[in-house]
């Protein structure tokens, strides 16, 4: 069998695989939000004033919440199984479409980050690693140590301060201009514009990370007996750091960048609420305090099958890094 | 107020000045970003008054009458309204020529319907204001006759936009009005039309080139802005993406640094006297340990009112001075009561401890209670942590409880499940409106939030509750509520603390905006930048 097939069959398989994960996890968070005191009518009821028991009876009715958990974990499953994740009650509208709406400012702000931070804290793991032990590599460990100690949200809040209103470079924050609303390239623009800071904010943190883990990766691999080997060999200084010890550094660092992309869905409520980034984050937040519980379900349940599938993807991008891992 | 006033004062200077150009001057046209916090579940008014609802709602729908910043109706769909010598028949003229946003003609029938099957019907407050209201009888298609079991002076203060805005019949009829598509597709005859609802981001209205008042609205568009973060909101105050927040949106201490640092931004606390917030808090009054008026009163006694506004409300807001709050003095029915002392006075409160019985321990201790307090953010938790520190030096020793909304609704109105809880209620354009579901019997509800959860009961009180919701002449409606206020001071089932003064932050770019007494439940159509 060539080595493409038996990938595509690992894929199947893993695939596979997910679908009693996935499944678990829905089950497993039906229980546990359930757990909550109160529902998504007492919130509606409380936010609207003052409401008759008989409204709230007839609300719980309608919303189905009056029938009991295992009848209400019947009805989602079922529905689940046929790609029908319910109705947001709060916001009167299917899951599928709120979740969708926000998806893609959530992508676009998550994609950014892990480029911006992936590609960054290689670059500067990789220099600190060169220039071990000189004041170039302790200036990196010190702004890695500083930009991972310091909260998110008062970093986000200098920014807005710094970059916005002592200088007026960036919006304070949303997506676009609210007040112009763009259209075509200028709304492109428009919105990338708004990225800068909540992008910057958001990778500071994960470039830490990235830094420090590409710099002790790089070391552990030059202590390697194949680094000795290369340099019997003759090779030069430089084409054993870039050839052989860098893409075996690597290995650590995706394994890395995949875990976090799915804690970067939910893990960005904090930049999402600052710069107020219509995010999936936000969302998840906003509906657990309205006990929207289709709402936050069906969030979870795409973080799950995105993890799902992003580790598949890194296990496979393991391939083709180190040709001595072999999928089966 | 006074910051409200000077500005009020430099206007006036300004007009005098330039006289009748300035008011020429309005120039039309431009986008009026403000600040909506939090994100509405739905534009539907007409079943919810929730807060950021009434900021969009009454852009888009009218209603029958506003009210000037001196209380007086001001016609907006009704021309005008004649009340018959007995007080049961209400007739309004209704405004000819105004049309519904998608170009139907607005009618009779559409009042008619508003008020017997939605406000009546779903509307959290409707059910009260309209109480009387038997039928309506639409002899032609601009007026409405309201025929009432007993006069209802209150109801002509509950006919703005926020409170009973005007909705289509068409639209609604023969369908389940708490679930009808209108809800997130609003269609009003108000000066600016729905346009897009981005989740997460914003609501965008645009000028409807119909509305039936000539010129107006001024301003093309409005746009209501989400941002969840209190000190981004500040900023983006500040750099002039926003240009009004009401409610508090801009918290205080921002607002109050705001109006000192910058030129163009103003505050005031104009706009609320129909909304009137009272901080207050409940007992229980069925068990636990403030079943005993005598303890109420003495917590009553000991609370300094004023260093809670002074500290914490950064000098925002009034004593509360009895059950009813200061505002309701214009119509007679205000008057200082006992045990509601400016300043705390602890030595008077421990001796009516001290003389009921209640004996202190070796620690100083009287009795424990558990307080829970509104989950509406820092400010309240401030507040608590102040009321503790209080009633231990009169031997109350209490543990503070803060848990999210759902959580907290649920204990209090539902499970009356709590001891003491810090809140605060609207008391609306007329005590009928807002204070009467906290005290009377039959507002004893199991589930359903603010409204009487200390379970006071008084034969005697709810008496007094129903002569004065149907006394006319106003001299003996101020005799009923002078009685009221008393025998509430007296008993105190819920203790008030002080008249909350909300903040309206804005850029003073944004003119004519403020001649509502609804102030940011108001419709703007007279707003415009400049």
């Amino acid at each position: 069998m060539n080595r493409s097939s038996k990938i595509l069959r690992y894929v199947a398989k893993r695939l596979i695989q997910g679908i009693p994960i996935i499944l678990a996890i829905v089950v497993m968070n039906f229980f546990l939000l359930n757990l909550a005191e109160g529902d998504a009518v007492d919130v509606l009821a409380g936010e609207a004033g003052s409401a008759t028991p008989e409204y709230m009876e007839e609300m719980r009715k309608k919303f189905g919440l009056d029938k009991p958990l295992p009848v209400q974990l019947a009805v989602y499953l079922k529905n689940v199984v046929q790609l029908d994740l319910g109705r947001s009650h709060r916001h009167d509208m299917p899951v599928t479409e709120l979740i969708v709406d926000r998806l893609w400012p959530t992508l676009l702000l998550m994609t950014s980050t892990i480029m911006l931070a992936v590609g960054f804290g290689i670059l500067l793991g990789l220099f600190a690693a060169i220039n071990l032990n000189t004041w170039k590599d302790a200036m990196i460990s010190v702004f890695a140590l500083i930009t991972y100690a310091t909260p998110l949200f008062w970093v986000g809040l200098m920014m807005i301060i710094l970059f916005s209103i002592k200088n007026d470079w960036f919006p304070t924050s949303g997506m676009e201009n609210s007040a112009a609303f763009y259209e075509g390239f200028d709304r492109v623009k428009d919105i990338a514009h708004h990225l800068v800071l909540p992008t910057i904010t958001l990778s500071l943190f994960y470039l830490a990370l990235y830094t420090r883990m590409m710099r002790a990766s790089m070391l552990e691999q030059y202590g390697q007996d194949y680094v000795i080997t290369a340099r019997a060999k003759g090779l030069t200084e430089r084409r054993i750091t870039f050839v052989h010890v860098l893409r075996n550094a690597l290995l650590p660092v995706v394994t890395m960048a995949g875990v976090q992309v799915g804690a970067l869905i939910g893990g960005s409520v904090i930049v999402e609420s600052v710069f107020a980034w219509p995010g999936l984050g936000m969302l998840a937040f906003e509906s657990l305090f309205a006990r929207d519980l289709n709402l936050l379900l069906g969030i979870f349940l795409l973080s799950s099958v995105l993890v799902v599938a992003v580790n598949l993807v890194v296990d496979i991008i393991y391939c083709f890094l180190d040709p001595r891992i072999e999928v089966n | 107020m006074k910051l409200s006033n000077f500005m009020s004062t430099v206007m006036m200077t300004a007009a005098i000045a330039f006289g009748g150009a300035a008011a020429l001057a309005q120039s039309a046209g431009g986008s009026l970003v403000f600040l909506v916090q939090p994100e509405p579940p739905t534009m539907a008014g007409y079943v919810s008054t929730s807060g950021p609802i009434g900021l969009l709602g009454p852009k888009i729908y009218d209603g029958l009458f506003d009210y000037d910043n001196d209380g007086k109706m001001v016609p907006v769909l009704a021309e005008s309204v004649d009340v018959s010598e007995d007080g049961k028949t209400v007739t309004f003229n209704l405004r000819k020529g105004v049309t519904w946003h998608d170009g139907k003609p607005f009618t009779s029938a559409d009042v008619q319907f508003t008020i017997m099957e939605v406000l009546k019907k779903v509307h959290p407050r409707g059910p009260n204001s309209f109480k009387e209201v038997n039928s309506i009888d639409t002899p032609d298609a601009h007026t409405a006759v309201f025929n009432l079991g007993n006069p209802a002076p209150y109801m002509l203060r509950a006919l703005s936009a926020y409170e009973s805005p005007m909705v289509p019949k068409h639209l609604l009829e023969g369908q389940d009005i708490k679930s009808a598509k209108l809800a997130n597709n609003p269609v009003g005859t108000g000066p600016f039309k729905f346009t897009e609802w981005k989740k997460g981001q914003y609501i965008r209205l645009d000028k409807n080139e119909s509305y039936w008042k000539e010129g107006r609205p001024y301003i093309d568009r409005i746009v209501g802005r989400f941002i969840p973060d209190a000190s981004t909101r500040a900023a983006a105050m500040e750099k002039g993406e926003v240009l009004y927040a009401a409610y508090n949106a801009v918290s205080n201490v921002e607002a109050v640094r705001l109006n000192k640092e910058k030129d163009n931004i103003s505050v005031t606390t104009d706009g609320y006297s129909m909304i009137n917030p009272m901080a207050l808090i409940e007992f229980n009054t069925k068990e636990g340990p403030f079943t005993n008026a005598v303890v109420r009163r003495a917590i009553s006694t000991a609370i300094d009112r004023q260093y809670m506004i002074d500290t914490i409300f950064f000098g925002y807001g009034n004593p509360a001075t009895s059950a009813l709050s200061s505002n309701f003095a214009a119509t007679g029915l205000h008057a200082e009561m006992p045990h509601y002392p400016a300043t705390g006075d602890i030595a008077a409160a421990n001796q009516m401890l001290d003389d009921a019985g209640y004996k202190k321990d070796s620690d100083g201790v009287r009795m424990k209670a558990m307080f829970d307090l509104i989950p509406y953010g820092e400010d309240w938790k401030r507040g608590g942590q102040y009321i503790q520190q209080v009633l231990g030096e009169i031997g109350i020793d209490v543990e503070l409880r803060y848990e999210d909304v759902p959580t907290w609704l649920k204990r209090v109105y539902h499970n009356y499940d709590f001891d003491m809880n810090l809140n605060y209620f609207y008391q609306l354009s007329d005590p009928v409106l807002g204070v009467h579901r906290h005290y009377g019997t039959n507002m004893i509800r199991k589930g359903t939030h603010f409204v009487n959860s200390s379970r006071y009961s008084n034969a005697g009180l709810d008496a007094l509750l129903g002569a004065g919701m149907k006394e006319p002449n106003a001299e003996n409606r101020s005799a009923i509520y002078m009685e009221i206020q008393k025998i509430l001071a007296r008993d105190m089932p819920v203790v008030n603390l002080f008249e909350l003064e909300f903040l309206t932050v804005y850029n003073t770019k944004l003119k004519g905006a403020y001649g509502s007494s609804m102030g940011a439940y108001s419709s703007f159509a007279d707003a415009y930048l400049d």
